[in-house]
């Protein structure tokens, strides 16, 4: 389904995500502006950071361009679907098809076997559980984990659980996979690792949009947004 | 339809999670067995639910197996056997049986066999020394030659009254009067202080389900009766055993053959009829504990309920997780629900299984008939399943209603 959205406009590829004047506000008094006139489009095969300290806004961004919730104002199109107009069945279901998440923390199911762990984003796709696995380990085969499909989170490494965790981000092939602070857990050494991989699924195509505090991360992008105060104030192009 | 924009926003589009049903009970399954301390609880938890179902089943399948043992008994003691009693008189007073009633009653053709006894009044004590008031409730009676082979009677021990060889008067007693009086003629020749003078027992009898006015007297015969306390000859229980074919002909003419001249003062009675209502209406116990099952069970799904909700607690990132690749509320909903369903319906086989082992050595070691109610053991499993899914409701609603991006917020 996403690669169709993709062909329907070979010449220019299609946007993957666009906000238009979006803001969101937390409810309090007084309530709390997280996000003010936000405008931005991902299109498919692009690599896009965002970068702001803490309390920038960009949590709530990343929250909002992974669907994980809908704006208070403005319009947030994924994969072309306007989120707002969506039911909660149909926003989970985008959110699977359409979106693979990376997390700081891995977020991996500790009963689970990394191949598990993998599947299971295939899970509420209703496919059959030998398909799901078949793909899980050819994803698993190309963050370079083929070795260790049977291993619970507790018996790899923080650098093992990011690829797992990635792995499963892939697997769906999603039109856009969101990585909130991938390396913020990780040693600089696994942290350069990680990126690397990053890297080479976006030289294969995938369109990554990476969350992260750390200018230096955020070189690896090709495209980096600052964040401040609950605006994009400037943008950069890699060379 | 222009409005909705390009229709590829819409559920024809096929946007749509789907759960394949084998799926969720893999859920529920990981959820029993899955991550580290989880499993210990969930076994913790399904325990209440465990015993609370074993109570239920152990008590349907005891009091089954009681009533299945009752009837069991019935038929080898037989039911054609009909008691005959002074009822209350016209005037208010209590009737008497005609001394000449066992006769007429031997006369018609289906009744088989008759026997009277009649209530003396004296006493039995174990020995002169004791007070004339410490009679433990034993009865004295003239008893006929033909009670016991009438009424199919056992001896626990000795013999029926005979003229006796120790110069004494004889007497048998029931089994219940024997334990009271304190009587075991396993230690040898007894005697007991009978009206105003000692009597030998020469017999203690079994328990007699049919006549259990019986197990607590002491019975002397006839002869010896009139001779020392004035016995005139008229009973004050005349049993009677009949064809089997014919019990309700002859319990229709008892009472007016028994006595012509006013038979509304027989009371006729079939006793194992009322063996069969006591067996039927015994079930006030049975009741309670079925009550106490329940208090059991409510418990156990209340334990179910609490660790639930801390589970959900717990599990915030994972529901994050699954929120994030695709899973609905109605998915995180009934995955919760089903690893409530599974842990009550794990518990609940364990009880039933448990309940069923208990009913079944009660059953052997009382030598009873050993009966497992089907619908008890299938009942038992779906109390569990119904306490498990009304523990589930709140903790599964509350996981089904967490934010998305609140639950995979790092902690």
């Amino acid at each position: 389904m996403t690669r169709r959205m993709v062909t329907a406009t070979p010449p220019e590829p299609g946007p993957v995500l666009e906000l238009v004047d979006v803001g969101h506000q937390y409810p309090g008094s007084p309530p709390v502006r997280a996000l003010d006139g936000v405008n931005l489009t991902v299109t498919a095969g692009e690599w896009v950071a965002i970068v702001g300290p803490s309390g920038s806004g960009k949590s709530t961004l990343l929250n909002l361009m992974g669907a994980l919730s809908t704006p208070t104002s403005g319009v947030v199109r994924i994969d072309g679907h306007d989120v707002t107009r969506l039911s909660d069945g149909e926003l989970s279901a985008l959110r699977g098809r359409a979106l693979g998440f990376i997390f700081q923390s891995f977020h991996l199911l500790q009963g689970l076997t990394a191949l598990d762990n993998v599947a299971t984003a295939l899970l509420y796709r209703g496919e059959p559980a030998g398909e799901r696995r078949e793909r899980a380990a050819r994803a698993l085969g190309r963050v370079g984990l083929g070795q260790r499909l049977g291993h619970r989170p507790s018996h790899l490494s923080g650098g093992e659980c990011q690829r797992v965790a990635i792995a499963r981000a892939l697997v769906g092939e999603p039109a856009l996979i969101l990585a909130d602070e991938p390396t913020g857990n990780l040693d600089s050494r696994t942290g350069a690792e990680i990126m690397n991989l990053l890297g080479e699924l976006h030289a294969a195509g995938a369109t990554l949009a990476l969350i992260t505090h750390d200018e230096d991360i955020a070189r690896a992008a090709s495209r980096r947004l600052h964040v401040r105060d609950g605006r994009i104030v400037a943008e950069g192009v890699a060379v | 339809m222009r409005s909705v924009s390009g229709g590829s926003t819409s559920v024809g589009d096929g946007l749509r999670s789907v759960l394949r049903t084998r799926d969720v009970l893999a859920l529920g399954l990981l959820g029993l067995v899955g991550g580290g301390g989880r499993r210990g609880r969930a076994v913790l938890t399904a325990i209440g639910i465990s015993i609370g179902i074993a109570a239920i089943v152990a008590v349907v399948g005891i009091s089954a197996s009681s009533k299945a043992n009752v009837l069991a008994v019935l038929d080898r003691l037989g039911t054609n056997y009909l008691t005959l009693a002074p009822g209350q008189s016209l005037t208010g007073g209590s009737a008497q049986l005609p001394a000449q009633a066992p006769g007429r009653l031997s006369l018609l053709d289906q009744v088989q066999a008759v026997a009277t006894t009649a209530q003396l009044d004296v006493t039995v004590r174990r020995s002169d020394q004791l007070p004339a008031t410490d009679t433990r409730g034993t009865a004295v009676l003239a008893a006929d030659d033909g009670l016991l082979s009438t009424l199919g009677g056992e001896f626990a021990a000795g013999h029926w009254l005979d003229q006796g060889t120790t110069g004494y008067p004889t007497v048998v007693l029931g089994t219940t009067a024997a334990r009271h009086q304190g009587v075991d003629l396993g230690r040898g020749d007894q005697l007991v202080w009978l009206g105003d003078q000692w009597f030998a027992v020469v017999g203690v009898l079994k328990a007699m389900p049919l006549a259990p006015e019986l197990d607590n007297a002491a019975m002397i015969s006839a002869q010896v009766a009139a001779q020392k306390f004035g016995y005139e000859g008229s009973p004050t229980t005349v049993y009677l055993r009949t064809d089997p074919r014919h019990v309700n002909a002859v319990y229709e003419v008892a009472a007016s053959t028994a006595d012509p001249r006013s038979p509304e003062e027989v009371e006729v009675t079939r006793p194992s009829d009322a063996l069969e209502a006591r067996a039927a209406a015994d079930t006030s116990f049975t009741a309670l504990l079925l009550g106490l099952g329940g208090v059991a069970l409510l418990v156990g799904g209340v334990g179910i309920a609490n660790i639930m909700v801390i589970s959900v607690l717990e599990r915030r990132g994972e529901i994050g997780v699954r929120r994030a690749i695709g899973a609905s509320r109605r998915h995180i909903r009934v995955q919760f629900l089903v690893e409530a369903l599974a842990q009550a319906g794990a518990g609940g086989l364990v009880g039933v299984a448990l309940g069923a082992a208990i009913t079944v050595g009660y059953d052997v070691s009382a030598d009873w008939p050993v009966v497992l109610p089907a619908q008890g053991l299938a009942g038992g499993v779906l109390a569990a399943l119904a306490v498990g899914g009304l523990a589930g409701l709140y903790p599964a609603g509350r996981a089904a209603r967490l934010q998305p991006a609140e639950a995979v917020r790092q902690v």
